[in-house]
C-alpha cells in the first residue's frame, strides 16, 4: 500500500476520566471509500470531530498527505483539503442553494474572502466549481432556492455537496443517509461511490447495505477502539464484529447486501 | 424577498430619493441632518445586526466616541473638519475591533452581556474623565464645518454636507455588504458552526465587521456633534446603543437602506410624538412590540408586501423564528461529541 492520505497514530481523546478515543491507529488509502461502522458510543463522530479539529485530541498524532496536522485549526485543515459533512443536517438555510456551494467552494480561500470590497462574482474559478456541484448533484433546477426550503433528500445531497465543493483530498461523511428514505438512499450511494473515484472518502454509515456495497475498506469500532479492520467480506465474516453487534445495540444489518441497487 | 428591490442601484436610488426629498418636505434642516446621521449610524448597526447576526449593544460607545474625536479635535487640536472625521473613521475601527475582539470569544447571551458591559465602563470611563470628555456637561462650542472660506453654519447649508458624505459611506456600505465579505457574514449569521468548518475563520470575520460598524458609527457621531454643536455624555449612553438598535429593528434587517427607513421613521415619531405627549417614548415601545411581534422584516418588509401587491407577485415572508436544520454545536457540545 502506497503512502496514506490520511493517518492516525494512537489517537486519544478524553472527557474527563470518560474515555471516549483510545489508541485508534487508522491509515486511509489515498482515492478509497473507507466506512467507520460501530454500535452507538463507539466514538466514531468524535474521531471525526478530532479529525477535522473540532476538538483537539488528548493523544496521539493525525496527519494528512504526510503533514502532521495534530494541532492545525479546523479551518486550516480546510485549506490543507479535509471537508466534511454533518450528520444533522448543517446549512445556510435562508440562503440560496446555489450561494451555499459558493461559499463552500470560496472556503478554500478564506482570507481572500476577508476583502469587503472583492465583489463575489469577479471570483470566476469559484462560481464555476459551484455550477459544476449544483449539475452533480442534481439540484440546478432548484439553484434559486433558499437551502431551508428543500426536500429533506435534497438537503442532505446538498450536505454532501457542501463537504465536496471545497474540493478536498479527503472527504469525510458522517452518516450521509440519515433519515433518508429508499430512493434517496440510493441516489446518495451512486454520489458516494461515484465521489471515491477522485476523492478519499471517509463515512460513517449505519446502513450496513451501503457500507458493504461501496467499501474499500472497513473499521469497525467499539467502546473507542479499533475492533476489526478489513475489506467487507472479511468485517462481515468476522465473529468479534458479531459479537461486538450483537452485544450492543443493533444499529444495522450486518447480514449484508441485499437491499440495495447497484 | 423582491430581488428587484434588493438590486444595489435600486437601494441607491432609493437612499438619493430621500436626501433630495427631505429639504422639499421637511422645515427642519436640523432635523433631516439627524436623519441621514442616524441612517448612516443605524446601517452600520445593520451590519452587525442584519448581516452577522451580532446583537451588540456597544454601538453607542462608537458613536459617542465619534462625537468626542469632533469636539476634541476641532475644539481643543484646531484641526480641519476633514482630519476629524477621518480620525473617527480610524478610532472607531480601533476601538470597535477592541471591543469586537474581546466580546465575540461568547456567543448567543453572554456575547451581549460582553458588549453592554463595555458599553458600562466605556460611558464611566467618559463621565470620570471630564478633564478630556467635559464630563457630565460634555464638549461645548464645536463648530460647523467650512467648505473653502464658508461656515456651513445655516442648517441647510450642514445638511448638503451631511447628504453628500452620506451618500459617499452608503455606497461604500452596499459595497462591503455585496462583498464576497458581506456574504460570507450572512453565512456566519445563518450558521456560524458550519461557516467554521467550510474554512472561514469566523472570529476575524466577526472583528472585522465590527471595525467596519464601528468606524461608520463613529463618522456618524462626528457629524452629529457638528450638527447639534456639542458633544453631549449622552452620546456615548447605553441608551444611544439602544436607539440605534430599536431604529435597526424597526427598519428592517439585512437591508441597508432599510436602515435609513428606521432612523427617520424613529425620529419623525419621535418629533411629532414628543410635541403631544411627554411620555411618547410609551407610544413607541408599542410599535416595537407589533413590529417585533407582526413585522418581523421591519418597514422594509412592509414596503416589501406592498409592492408585491402592486405587482402581485408572491409577499415575502417573515423569517420563522427556529430553524430546526441549523445545529448549534456550542449549546451542547459534549452530547454530541460522545455519541
Amino acid at each position: 500500500m502506497s503512502e496514506p492520505i490520511l493517518a492516525t497514530d494512537a489517537l486519544s481523546v478524553r472527557y474527563g476520566s470518560f474515555v471516549a478515543l483510545q489508541d485508534v491507529t487508522l491509515r486511509i488509502a489515498e482515492n478509497s471509500v473507507h466506512s467507520i461502522i460501530g454500535p452507538n458510543g463507539a466514538g466514531k463522530t468524535t474521531l471525526f470531530h478530532a479529525l477535522t479539529g473540532r476538538i483537539a485530541p488528548s493523544a496521539g498524532r493525525i496527519t494528512l498527505g504526510g503533514r502532521d496536522i495534530t494541532r492545525t485549526s479546523d479551518h486550516e485543515r480546510v485549506r490543507l483539503g479535509l471537508a466534511r459533512s454533518f450528520q444533522v443536517t448543517s446549512l445556510f438555510p435562508t440562503l440560496s442553494v446555489r450561494e451555499n456551494l459558493r461559499l463552500a467552494a470560496q472556503g478554500r480561500t478564506p482570507w481572500q474572502a476577508l476583502a469587503p470590497w472583492r465583489r463575489a462574482e469577479a471570483n470566476r474559478p469559484v462560481l464555476a466549481v459551484a455550477e459544476a456541484m449544483l449539475e452533480r448533484l442534481e439540484l440546478t433546477r432548484v439553484a434559486l432556492r433558499a437551502a431551508g426550503e428543500l426536500s429533506h433528500g435534497q438537503q442532505r445531497r446538498l450536505e454532501v455537496g457542501m463537504a465536496m465543493a471545497a474540493s478536498p483530498k479527503v472527504i469525510l461523511l458522517d452518516e450521509p443517509t440519515s433519515g433518508m428514505g429508499i430512493d434517496d438512499i440510493a441516489a446518495m450511494t451512486a454520489l458516494i461511490r461515484d465521489l471515491g473515484r477522485d476523492h478519499t472518502v471517509l463515512f460513517i454509515e449505519h446502513n450496513m447495505g451501503i457500507v458493504m456495497n461501496i467499501s474499500d475498506t472497513v473499521t469497525v469500532m467499539r467502546a473507542g477502539r479499533v475492533l476489526v479492520e478489513g475489506p467487507p467480506a472479511v468485517v462481515r465474516d468476522d465473529p468479534e464484529v458479531r459479537r461486538a453487534y450483537l452485544g450492543n445495540m443493533i444499529t444495522g444489518d450486518i447480514s449484508g447486501p441485499k437491499d440495495l441497487v447497484s | 424577498m423582491i430581488p428587484v428591490l434588493d438590486r444595489p442601484l435600486v437601494q441607491f436610488g432609493l437612499a438619493v430619493a430621500v436626501v433630495l426629498i427631505l429639504p422639499v418636505t421637511m422645515r427642519s434642516g436640523t432635523l433631516a441632518s439627524e436623519i441621514l446621521i442616524f441612517g448612516l449610524a443605524v446601517a452600520a448597526c445593520n451590519l452587525l445586526l442584519g448581516y452577522t447576526g451580532l446583537l451588540s449593544f456597544g454601538q453607542g460607545i462608537f458613536f459617542g466616541l465619534g462625537s468626542y474625536v469632533a469636539g476634541l479635535g476641532l475644539v481643543r487640536a484646531g484641526l480641519p473638519a476633514s482630519v476629524v472625521l477621518l480620525l473617527s473613521l480610524a478610532l472607531g475601527a480601533l476601538v470597535a475591533a477592541a471591543v469586537g475582539w474581546v466580546s465575540i470569544r461568547r456567543q448567543g447571551v453572554y456575547f451581549v452581556m460582553l458588549t453592554l458591559a463595555f458599553s458600562q465602563m466605556f460611558y464611566f470611563l467618559a463621565y470620570t474623565f471630564s478633564g478630556l470628555t467635559g464630563g457630565d456637561n460634555g464638549l461645548l462650542d464645536i463648530p460647523r464645518p467650512r467648505l473653502g472660506d464658508t461656515v456651513l453654519s445655516g442648517p441647510w447649508a450642514y445638511y448638503a454636507f451631511v447628504a453628500v458624505l452620506f451618500l459617499a459611506l452608503f455606497a461604500a456600505l452596499q459595497r462591503v455588504a455585496l462583498s464576497t465579505f458581506g456574504r460570507t457574514l450572512l453565512a456566519i449569521r445563518d450558521n456560524e458552526a458550519r461557516a467554521g468548518a467550510i474554512g472561514y475563520p469566523v472570529r476575524a470575520f466577526k472583528v472585522a465587521a465590527f471595525a467596519i460598524s464601528g468606524a461608520v458609527t463613529a463618522f456618524a457621531g462626528a457629524l452629529h456633534a457638528m450638527l447639534i454643536g456639542v458633544a453631549p455624555l449622552s452620546n456615548i449612553d447605553y441608551h444611544t446603543s439602544e436607539t440605534l438598535l430599536i431604529m435597526t429593528i424597526i427598519g428592517g434587517t439585512a437591508n441597508l437602506f432599510a436602515s435609513l427607513l428606521g432612523a427617520g421613521a424613529y425620529l419623525l415619531a419621535a418629533d411629532a410624538l414628543s410635541a403631544i405627549w411627554p411620555r411618547w417614548l410609551l407610544l413607541l415601545g408599542l410599535l416595537l412590540i407589533v413590529i417585533t411581534l407582526f413585522l418581523q422584516r421591519g418597514l422594509w418588509g412592509l414596503i416589501e408586501r406592498a409592492v408585491a401587491l402592486v405587482t402581485r407577485a408572491p409577499p415575502p415572508e417573515d423569517p420563522a423564528p427556529d430553524r430546526p436544520v441549523v445545529s448549534n454545536p456550542d449549546v451542547a457540545p459534549a452530547s454530541e461529541a460522545t455519541r
